[in-house]
């Protein structure tokens, strides 16, 4: 049953494995096909009929979700009669829906309105008198709230809860047009991925309170990226925009579908840790707690270096990028100094699940074992440099390179963080992932490099 | 008319619903018989018989019941149990033959799921049947119990799986999905043939009368059941008729019984001796028939096919010449609306707002524009979601306004 | 929870266990025993059938909302079900249901009951009431009090 086989879609020939589904293909070769209710990781449902294609040899236009490649298929995906179709279905979908994108968050990447530009353009027919209505504002809880009005009853977010959470929260109640999404009565949407559906929703049904109301979305610029909350590397996609007289701000991380690491999700803590990441960030160079210029700092840190000379110990944060743990490695060679990464600290086994999160909570430990760095805390020793490493250490003097604000009287250089800077990380598969750079602040911080470079031994 | 009483032979007999009286009558005899045929001779039997399904479809029973695995194949399919669901669902408007057959002669059933289990090597029986018939479930429940006392059933078991309200669950996979105890949304069709899946096992559904159809088949043999009815179309069914018609009730005919014989033999005619405006032939989901119509339809499925409209369940809804046809398909609508499962969204959305419309028309607020648009969404809801509720929804729609064009166009 | 099956029903549920092949298959069966046990079908009591037959209660209250004769509240007053459908509204069902309006009960409005040959028909509790009229409506109601 999977033999590669040849099938005609609108005339040009595709290769395709038999008995897999039509829609599949359709989304691969990027052959334009409306769908709600279908989603890879959830599999056909067959619900929202929008889908529909023209099967050479069937008697009426078939949903593709439904229709397994066989030998010998053709199948047309444009044309009169299934642009007709899909006009008049998506004209029901639209009935009793309130209309109300420019308050909607979804709006700007709503698979309602694309296919409305594409294939509807109808008059309202029914007035807004006429219209089933629903709760406008449901706080399921876990940061989702849904508006039943717009919701085309896709059951992507109930799949999700049924077949990928197995958590069971959310379902459909009622029936015809009546039937709508809910909770339990009294219960919440409560699980650690739940935000997910947010995503999955095609439409502006459910949306992130946390993002609602925040930004329009076609003001987002889109960076490719990687979770930094446990080793397991989630890809995500980092949405920023720099709104005029203000800085660069962070507004949501989404999943980025990786088959090979996350799939189609992120858990909800890492998709809120970009809050976290733009909190309490050092900004300027420290002593002692009073700001001082980075020349003054570069001075003062080399005046430390060569006061405890051949006693001075390294410690690296093991979600540092590997290119910057390297550069600080051969720092540490120059001052010959001991060079530690403790990784217990890292280790948070009530974090772990069987779905994505991993106890390890440090994006780049791969990379601290696979450099043979020691895994133990430093000795006592003389002086003692922290780059971000969570832990403070005993020494009788300190150097911090901080991304955050810690309470210490040392000598303290703010470096960028990970969405301020491009580098590479290994997760706990071994698997070598890529970070863009996201941010760029009015008054950049500088990276862990450049600092070294700056620092004369 | 010829008097055909297959499956109504002991209604009329005081206490038909017991063990006693049935077995006094020649209830359970079939078993002998069907000791004497392998399964696949009874399959056979019944293919040969013509028998159709006469829940409102009316394909060939046996078809459905050659799917059902005879052997253990070696396809993982081997050690799995075959059922039977005998579908007692009826919530088609227009629709109360069934019941009949439960409270009347109850033990015509088993006998009936007896053989058919026997046929289908299934051990276990479900009889599906409407949370409202409760009254006539527990006449069903206490022959079944009779025939445990009576040793009937030590080979093959019978449960009654009472519904909730929902008539979308007299779709066969609709009322699978519900007595697997979710909400009853039909199933996506398979692509090839196979039979009904229960759990993953498979499962065998039929309708109630046509279960209550196979002893005679068996007793009396193939020909015998197509000495009645017409070609194509052989045998009996419990037709009814409800509306306007003097003696409302069920009464079994053969199929290619003039309709009109039908209404004014059984139905004693129209009431108050008004003048026929329209029939619905089988079921609300059948296109409506003018009077003229009326006149020339036969009841089988052929005919009525040729007239565009269906046999269906072969329940018949009369209305007079004063009937207003506006406020029927309104009324119509309404029962589609309230039973849609809301799974499609050509259903889900069209159901309603056909519904709207026609109220929006019947309040006489509609325009002309209205009524082509309700012809338009009746053409959205034909042929494009997974089960038939809404394509039969579209042909009632078109068929009111195509008939009754007139009396819309004056609402407006 | 506080909602517990009669030793009655629990025996029933056990017997029933025997007849399907998986327990999910009492779901509706154990809604009905519970809406008999306490008259309406209360969310301990979906949580008690979730623990029975596997299915979670998020679902089962999702078939609870799919079906019309189910229950979440107590129902106070008689539910006198009047049949609307056609056959039932060509031979006075309006009749029935106007002269039901300002009487103690609630009156539902149901879909065909099948009964459409002794129209127009109603059903309270589980009992059908056929060929009605006013007159027929009254004593009823008034045996039923």
């Amino acid at each position: 049953m999977s033999e590669e086989i040849d099938i005609v879609i609108d005339s040009k020939t595709y290769h395709a494995k038999e008995g897999s589904l039509l829609i599949d293909l359709l989304i691969k070769e990027k052959i334009k096909v409306p769908y709600f209710c279908y989603h890879e990781s959830l599999g056909p449902d067959g619900n929202c009929r929008m889908c529909m294609v023209e099967i050479e040899g069937q008697k009426r236009p078939q949903i593709a979700c439904d229709t397994f490649i066989e030998p010998n298929m053709e199948v047309r995906s444009t044309g009169k009669t299934i642009e007709k179709v899909r006009t008049d279905i998506l004209e029901l979908e639209l009935i009793n829906h309130p209309v109300d994108c420019p308050t909607c968050d979804q709006a700007g990447e709503c698979s309602l309105q694309e296919y409305y530009m594409d294939y509807g353009l109808h008059e309202a027919k029914v007035s807004i008198s006429d219209k089933v209505k629903h709760k406008k504002h449901v706080d399921l809880g876990s940061n989702v709230i849904l508006d039943q009005e717009r919701c085309v009853l896709c059951a992507r977010c109930t799949r999700f809860t049924d077949k990928i959470t197995h958590t069971h929260e959310l379902g459909i109640i009622g029936r015809g047009d009546d039937a709508r999404v809910s909770t339990m009565p009294g219960r919440k949407l409560d699980n650690p991925y739940a935000m997910n559906v947010v995503d999955l929703c095609p439409v502006g049904a459910l949306t992130s309170k946390d993002f609602r109301f925040v930004q329009r979305v076609w003001f987002l610029q889109t960076v490719n990226s990687i979770c930094h909350g446990c080793a397991k590397g989630c890809n995500i996609f980092i949405d920023h925009n720099r709104v005029k007289y203000q800085d660069d701000v962070i507004y949501r991380f989404r999943p980025r579908r990786n088959d090979e690491v996350n799939g189609f999700f992120i858990c909800d803590e890492g998709r809120l840790s970009y809050k976290a990441l733009q909190e309490n960030r050092q900004e300027t160079a420290l002593l002692q707690g009073k700001e001082i210029r980075e020349e003054e700092a570069i001075q003062e840190a080399q005046t430390l270096i060569q006061k405890y000379k051949d006693n001075i110990s390294v410690v690296i944060d093991a979600n540092l990028y590997s290119e910057e743990i390297e550069a600080i490695l051969r720092f540490a060679k120059k001052i010959n100094a001991s060079v530690h990464s403790p990784l217990d600290v890292y280790i948070e086994e009530s974090f772990k699940d069987d779905m994505l999160r991993s106890a390890h909570r440090a994006a780049n430990y791969k990379t601290i074992e696979a450099l043979h760095i020691d895994t133990h805390e430093p000795k006592s020793s003389g002086l003692l440099i922290n780059f971000n490493h969570p832990q403070n250490f005993n020494a009788a003097a300190h150097i911090d390179f901080l991304t955050h604000q810690r309470d210490v009287p040392s000598l303290v250089f703010p470096i960028a963080d990970y969405t301020e800077n491009s580098g590479t990380l290994t997760n706990e598969d071994g698997i070598l992932q890529k970070c863009e750079k996201a941010i760029s602040r009015n008054l950049p911080i500088p990276t862990v490099i450049e600092i070294l470079l700056k620092v004369k031994v | 008319m010829r008097e055909c009483k297959i499956v109504s032979r002991k209604f009329d007999i005081p206490g038909s619903h017991t063990l006693e009286v049935s077995k006094a009558h020649g209830g359970y005899r079939t078993l002998a018989k069907m000791d004497e045929y392998s399964p696949l001779e009874i399959i056979e039997i019944i293919r040969e018989s013509k028998l159709r399904g006469k829940g409102g479809g009316g394909s060939p029973a046996s078809a459905k019941w050659t799917l059902m695995p005879q052997e253990n194949d070696k396809n993982g399919k081997s050690d799995k149990p075959s059922f039977l669901a005998v579908n007692c669902d009826e919530s088609e408007p227009g629709t109360f033959k069934d019941r009949q057959i439960i409270s009347k002669d109850p033990h015509l059933l088993i006998e009936g799921i007896l053989i058919t289990c026997y046929a289908i090597k299934a051990k276990h029986a479900y009889i599906y049947i409407r949370g409202e018939y409760k009254q006539f479930q527990d006449i069903l429940q206490f022959a079944i119990d009779e025939a445990y006392e009576d040793g009937l059933l030590d080979h093959c078991d019978i449960t009654v799986h009472r519904g909730a309200g929902a008539y979308i669950c007299g779709e066969k996979s609709a009322l699978l999905e519900s007595m697997e105890g979710k909400r009853g949304h039909p199933r996506l069709k398979p692509k090839h043939k196979e039979p009904e899946w229960f759990f993953d096992n498979p499962i065998l559904v039929n309708n109630v009368e046509t279960i209550a159809s196979v002893p005679f088949i068996i007793q009396n043999g193939a020909d015998a059941y197509k000495a009645y009815g017409t070609e194509h179309s052989p045998g009996t069914l419990l037709f009814a008729m409800s509306g306007h018609v003097n003696n409302p009730g069920v009464y079994e005919a053969e199929y290619g019984t003039s309709m009109m014989a039908y209404i004014n033999h059984f139905g004693g005619g129209i009431r108050n001796a008004k003048k026929l405006k329209a029939v619905i032939p089988g079921g609300a989901s059948t296109d409506v028939l003018t009077a003229q119509e009326a006149e020339c339809a036969t009841l089988d499925y052929e005919t009525l096919r040729s007239m565009k409209s269906a046999l269906g369940t072969g329940g018949m809804i009369v209305m007079d010449e004063d009937t207003c046809m506006v406020t029927v398909l309104k009324n119509l609508l309404e029962f589609y609306h309230e039973e849609s499962c809301g799974q499609c969204t050509p259903c889900r959305e069209g159901t309603g707002w056909t519904d709207k419309l026609v109220g929006k028309i019947l309040d006489k607020r509609g325009t002309k524009e209205d009524i082509e648009k309700l012809l338009e969404i009746a053409d959205t809801m034909n042929g494009k979601t997974i089960c038939v509720f809404a394509p039969a929804v579209a042909t009632v729609i078109k068929s009111f306004v195509s008939k009754f064009r007139d009396e819309f166009e004056v609402a407006v | 929870m506080s909602f517990v099956f009669s030793k009655e029903n629990l025996l029933r549920i056990e017997t029933l266990k025997k007849r399907y092949p998986s327990p999910k298959a009492l779901c509706l069966p154990c809604l009905w025993m519970a809406q008999h046990q306490e008259g309406y079908i209360s969310i301990d009591a979906i949580d008690t059938i979730s623990e029975e037959i596997g299915i979670a209660p998020m679902e089962i209250y999702g078939v609870v909302t799919f079906y019309t004769m189910f229950h979440l509240e107590p129902q106070d007053k008689l539910n006198v079900q009047v049949c609307k459908t056609l056959s039932c509204k060509l031979c006075g069902s309006d009749e029935i249901l106007k002269h039901l309006e300002g009487k103690d009960v609630k009156i539902s409005h149901v879909e065909c009951l099948g009964s459409c040959g002794t129209a127009p028909v109603m059903q309270i509790d589980d009992v059908y009431y056929e060929e009605l009229n006013p007159e027929k409506v009254d004593e009823i109601l008034k045996s039923l009090r």
